[in-house]
C-alpha cells in the first residue's frame, strides 16, 4: 500500500498545479456564486442573507426575461443561420469546384477576427447617415430598404443576429465539410451509378451520413451563443431600451454598474443551469453518437 | 434511366454548377468586403471615409496608424495594449501548455485511484459558463492583488483554456510510444526529468498545435478583461476596440483612427491565420468533434 502511494505520488504531483489552478479560479468562484446568489450585497456593506429573495425578484423582472427571450432567441436563429449557411457552403466545396481551398480560406477568416473587432466594425457598418449598408443600399436605388439597425429597438436584436452569422458561418462549414469528406467516395460512386440524382443523393445518402457532425455542431454551437457578450456589449450595450440585452449583459450590468452582487449572483446561477444541463446533455448523448460505414 | 439522363437538356445541367457557383461567389464577397473595407478605411483620412466611403484610399495614408500607436487625447498609446496583449496571450500559453502537458501526461500514463474520476471532473468543467465565475473573481482577484495584474490575467486565462486543452494533451500522450521515456528511466532520469527532457521535445509538434488553437481566443477575450482590468495602462486590445470613442465634449471625429485600432487587432490573428491555416481548422475540427 505504501509503496502503492509512493510510486503514484509523482502522478499526484503532476496533476497538483492543474487541480490547484481549477479548484482556486474554477471550483470556489462557482460555489461562492452559488452561495452569494442568497445574499444581498453591494460590495462594501457586510453582505445580508435574504433566502430565496432574489430569486423571486428575479422571477418578476421583465428586464431578466427580456434578456432571458433574447438570449434562446439569439442563440436559436444564429444557430440556424450559421449551420443552414454552413451546410450550404460545405455541400457547394465538396463537389470539387474549383478554387475549394481559396473558399475554404476565405470562409473560415471572419471567424479568427476578435468579437470585440467584428462588433466595433458593424457598428460603423450600420451607422445610419454614413454606414456602409445605406450608403451602399442607397446607392443601388434601394432607398427604400435603409434602415435604421441597431439604432432602433425593433431592428436591432435581428441586426446583431447577423453579424453573428456572418462571423461565425465558417466554423460548422468547416466541421461539416469534413463530415462529408469522410463519406467514402466508393458510397458516391455507387449512388451515381444506381442513377440516383444530385438531389437525391444529398437527402439519401449525405444528409443522413452526417447526421451525427449536423446534431453535434447545431448543440454546439447553441450553446456557445447562449454565451454571447462581446458581440452585444460592443455593439449596443444591451440597447436600445434593453431591446438586445441578453443574460450576460445583464449579469455583467446588475454586478459592476449597479453593484447588486447578490442579484447578479442569482442571474449568475440560472444562466449556470441553463448552460450547465444542456452541455451535459449534450456530453452524455455524444457518447453514444456514432456512424458506422 | 440512362436514356432519360440523357434528356435532359445541358442547359439545365449546367445550372446547378452555376448556381452553386453563384453562391460561393456572393458568400465570398459578403465574407470578404467588410474585412477588405476595414483596412481600406483604416488609411484614409476622415473626409475621404466620408465623402467616398468605397473609393480606394488616395493617397494611401498611415496617419491614422501613427496617431493611434503613439495615444492621443482620446487613448493611451496602442503600443501599450499590443504588448499587453502580447505578453499577456504569451504567459498565459506558456502556463496553460506546461500546466495542461504535465496533467494530461499523468492522465495518460499514471495507474493510480481517482485517475477516471479526475478525468471526468475535468469534462464537467468543460460544461460550466465561464461568466457565472466573474463575480467571486473579481473579489478573489482584488484579495490577491492580481486585479489589473498582467500575472493574475494569465493564471486565469491558463485555468480557462486548461479543461479542453487536457483532455487533448492526455489523448495524445495515450498514442506517445512509451519505449523513449523507458529508456531515459532506466538511464536514471526521474519522471520529471524524462517528460522535461525526452517527451516534450519530441512532442514539439502536438504541444505547438495546441498553443495554435489557444491563442486566437486568448487573443480575443473581452469578459474577463473587462471586468478585471480596468486602469487603462494594462489593457488589452479588445478592451481599447471596444473603448475607443471620441473623447467627452469633444466634435473631433476619429473614424480613421478607429478603423486603425480595429486592424491593428485583427492583423497578428490574420497572419497567424495565414501562416497556420492547415492546423487552425483542423485543431478547431478535432476540438468541436470531442
Amino acid at each position: 500500500m505504501h509503496m502503492n502511494l509512493r510510486r503514484n505520488l509523482i502522478w499526484y504531483l503532476f496533476l497538483a498545479p492543474a487541480v490547484i489552478m481549477l479548484v482556486m479560479f474554477m471550483a470556489l468562484p462557482l460555489l461562492q456564486s452559488l452561495e452569494l446568489a442568497f445574499f444581498e450585497w453591494n460590495g462594501l456593506r457586510p453582505r445580508e442573507f435574504v433566502a430565496l429573495e432574489n430569486f423571486e425578484e428575479l422571477f418578476d423582472d421583465r428586464f431578466f426575461w427580456g434578456a432571458l427571450r433574447h438570449t434562446l432567441i439569439f442563440a436559436v436563429f444564429s444557430t440556424i443561420g450559421t449551420v443552414g449557411i454552413g451546410l450550404l457552403l460545405a455541400m457547394a466545396i465538396s463537389r470539387r469546384v474549383r478554387g475549394a481551398a481559396l473558399y475554404r480560406f476565405i470562409f473560415y477568416l471572419p471567424v479568427m477576427l476578435p468579437m470585440a473587432v467584428t462588433a466595433a466594425l458593424w457598428v460603423r457598418m450600420y451607422e445610419q447617415n454614413f454606414g456602409m449598408l445605406n450608403v451602399m443600399l442607397r446607392s443601388i436605388g434601394l432607398a427604400h430598404l435603409e434602415g435604421t439597425w441597431i439604432a432602433s429597438r425593433e431592428t436591432a436584436l435581428g441586426s446583431v443576429i447577423a453579424v453573428a452569422v456572418w462571423q461565425f458561418s465558417g466554423f460548422p462549414m468547416i466541421i461539416q465539410l469534413a463530415a462529408i469528406e469522410n463519406i467514402p467516395a466508393d458510397l458516391h460512386e455507387a449512388a451515381s451509378l444506381d442513377g440516383i440524382s444530385e438531389p437525391q443523393r444529398i437527402r439519401q445518402l449525405t444528409l443522413p451520413l452526417i447526421r451525427p457532425v449536423l446534431i453535434s455542431i447545431s448543440v454546439l454551437q447553441f450553446i456557445f451563443s447562449l454565451k454571447v457578450f462581446d458581440l452585444v456589449w460592443v455593439m449596443t450595450l444591451g440597447g436600445p431600451a434593453e431591446s438586445t440585452s441578453v443574460l450576460g449583459t445583464f449579469l455583467y450590468k446588475e454586478a459592476f454598474r449597479k453593484q447588486e452582487y447578490g442579484y447578479a449572483s442569482a442571474v449568475a446561477v440560472v444562466m449556470f443551469v441553463v448552460i450547465f444541463s444542456v452541455t451535459y446533455v449534450y456530453q452524455r448523448l455524444m457518447r453514444v453518437e456514432a456512424v458506422e460505414f | 434511366m440512362q436514356a432519360e439522363r440523357f434528356a435532359i437538356p445541358r442547359i439545365l445541367k449546367r445550372a446547378p454548377g452555376a448556381a452553386v457557383t453563384a453562391l460561393l461567389l456572393f458568400w465570398a464577397i459578403v465574407q470578404v468586403y467588410p474585412i477588405l473595407f476595414m483596412f481600406l478605411t483604416s488609411v484614409k483620412t476622415d473626409k475621404q471615409i466620408l465623402n467616398a466611403p468605397f473609393a480606394l484610399p488616395d493617397p494611401l495614408l498611415l496617419d491614422n496608424y501613427a496617431i493611434v500607436w503613439q495615444g492621443d487625447r482620446v487613448s493611451q498609446p496602442f503600443a501599450t495594449f499590443f504588448i499587453n496583449s502580447f505578453s499577456i496571450t504569451l504567459g498565459s500559453l506558456a502556463i496553460l501548455l506546461f500546466v495542461a502537458g504535465l496533467a494530461g501526461y499523468s492522465l495518460a500514463r499514471g495507474r493510480f485511484p481517482g485517475n477516471a474520476a479526475t478525468q471526468q471532473v475535468f469534462l464537467l468543467t468543460l460544461a460550466v459558463p465561464v461568466h457565472v465565475l466573474i463575480i467571486p473573481m473579481y473579489f478573489f482577484m482584488g484579495s490577491l492583488g492580481l486585479r489589473n495584474s498582467h500575472f493574475g490575467m494569465m493564471l486565469v486565462y491558463a485555468t480557462l483554456g486548461l479543461p479542453f486543452t487536457i483532455i487533448l494533451m492526455r489523448a495524445y500522450f495515450l498514442s506517445f510510444p512509451r519505449e523513449l521515456e523507458e529508456a531515459a528511466l532506466l538511464d536514471g532520469c526521474s519522471r520529471f526529468g524524462a517528460f522535461i527532457r525526452v517527451v516534450v521535445p519530441v512532442s514539439r509538434g502536438a504541444i505547438a498545435s495546441m498553443a495554435i488553437i489557444n491563442i486566437s481566443w486568448i487573443w480575443s477575450e473581452l469578459f474577463f478583461a473587462l471586468v478585471l482590468l480596468d486602469q487603462p495602462q494594462v489593457r488589452t486590445l479588445p478592451l481599447a476596440v471596444a473603448g475607443y470613442r471620441p473623447a467627452a465634449m469633444s466634435s473631433e471625429s476619429v473614424l480613421g483612427q478607429q478603423f486603425a485600432i480595429m486592424s491593428l487587432t485583427a492583423l497578428p490573428l490574420f497572419v497567424f491565420y495565414f501562416l497556420f491555416q492547415q492546423q487552425i481548422r483542423k485543431g478547431m475540427t478535432a476540438g468541436a468533434l470531442r
